[in-house]
């Protein structure tokens, strides 16, 4: 038992001491000080060159161009991992229905204390109101659908913390087969919008505007005077659903309480 | 040495002792929670290493171009001052599912726990049945 210690601690020390030395010798490969490097120059030149539109992705945020035009795919098979584990979360905590009913009569006796409840009161709705914010500039300010997902889901995880899971199943009147609904809504959208491209005769998935190798039409930027850059917003919309419904899907099925689960897993 | 490839290097030697210690969490944890935790400390490090690649001293602006209607010098200033716009992509998307798979594994360890009524992985270990 002693040695066994002594090795790992040993094999630990030995690790960092290679990662160290890596590192000095110039391991993260060329990290330069004060200038960034050619591929970040690629597309923070072209993303939106209203000049030269042969490689351009329409988007004054970079970040965003490259999320969903010039890296697509990535963000694609993210969304897919996504999708993956929430529904395997889902398939574990699947149980027939939770009883409401029962708590229900003291449900003004749950949650936190009456200070935290009304902060929580002022704060949700302008949580949900910045996310959606944030979903909705995507393409212009920093931001996104990922990002501005968590902040809503965040929201309903103040409000599942200062009152009760039961605040949004019966005030709210949002249950956890809405915010699957919701959630697949999103993913349905993404799936579209990455397939349309190629219905269209593209070579590319997910292409948003048109590169040189490929000559079929792209997105249009616009809509009459809104700048959508492309097809970014709607990404971002679809994604900001999913993101946001499910992780509060998540956190609806781990604030169940135990008592409720070790009494249908008896029976 | 200067002062800038000193706090690099700081950085990134940083980085690695929090990477190495939460790998230490986890192949030494004796409980599943404890592993849990040591594996969201290695991924945000991760992610942490990711982001400081693209640092770079000097004057730095967000990669976001704030006009719609931009010149040529617009965007020369841009390509000029802004960071590498590359990790913080990959980051955003990382740090998202990296949550998402946090949250499954704590379903995991959560349903464990309601069917064998421990976490600890020894005592998992010698479960029969």
């Amino acid at each position: 038992m002693k040695t066994k210690d002594v090795v790992i601690g040993i094999t630990t020390a030995i690790l960092l001491l290679v990662i160290a030395i890596a590192i000095i010798l110039g391991g993260t490969g060329w990290t330069p000080l004060t200038e960034i490097r050619l591929l970040a120059k690629f597309y923070l030149e072209n993303c939106f060159n209203l000049f030269d539109k042969n490689y351009w992705a329409a988007s004054p945020e970079a970040v965003s161009a490259m999320l969903w035009d010039y890296r697509g795919i990535d963000t694609y098979y993210e969304t897919a991992v996504f999708f993956l584990a929430v529904i395997s979360g889902v398939a574990l905590f699947r149980i027939a229905e939770v009883k409401v009913g029962a708590i229900s009569s003291m449900r003004r006796e749950l949650g936190l204390s009456i200070i935290v409840k009304t902060v929580t009161r002022i704060a949700f709705p302008l949580i949900i109101t910045v996310s959606a914010s944030v979903a909705l500039h995507g393409h212009l300010t920093p931001g996104g659908g990922f990002q501005s997902g968590s902040m809503m889901a965040v929201a309903f995880l103040t409000a599942i913390a200062a009152f009760s899971r039961y605040f949004i199943e019966e005030n709210l009147k949002l249950t956890k087969d809405n915010f699957l609904t919701l959630r697949s809504v999103g993913l349905i959208t993404i799936a579209i919008l990455a397939l349309a491209p190629i219905l269209a005769g593209s070579i590319a998935l997910m292409q948003n505007q048109a590169k040189p190798w490929s000559s079929t039409p792209s997105f249009p930027e616009a809509l009459g005077i809104l700048w959508t850059a492309g097809s970014i917003f709607y990404y971002n919309l679809a994604e900001f659903l999913t993101v946001g419904a499910g992780f509060t899907l998540l956190f609806l099925l781990i604030s169940i309480p135990e008592e409720e689960f070790r009494r249908i897993l008896r029976l | 040495m200067n002062f800038e490839i000193f706090l690099q290097l700081y950085g990134y030697l940083a980085l690695m002792v929090i990477m190495v210690i939460s790998l230490y969490g986890i192949v030494r944890g004796a409980s599943l929670i404890k592993k849990l935790i040591a594996l969201t400390i290695f991924g945000d490090t991760a992610n942490a290493l990711i982001i400081f690649l693209g640092f770079k001293f000097g004057e730095i602006y967000p990669p976001v171009l704030p006009t719609l209607k931009p010149t040529l010098e617009d965007i020369a200033w841009f390509v000029s001052t802004a960071v590498d716009p590359v990790p913080q992509c990959l980051v955003i998307t990382a740090v998202v599912i990296n949550m998402a798979i946090t949250m499954f594994l704590a379903f995991l360890v959560i349903q464990i726990y309601r069917l064998y009524g421990t976490t600890m992985v020894k005592k998992i270990a010698k479960l029969k049945g």
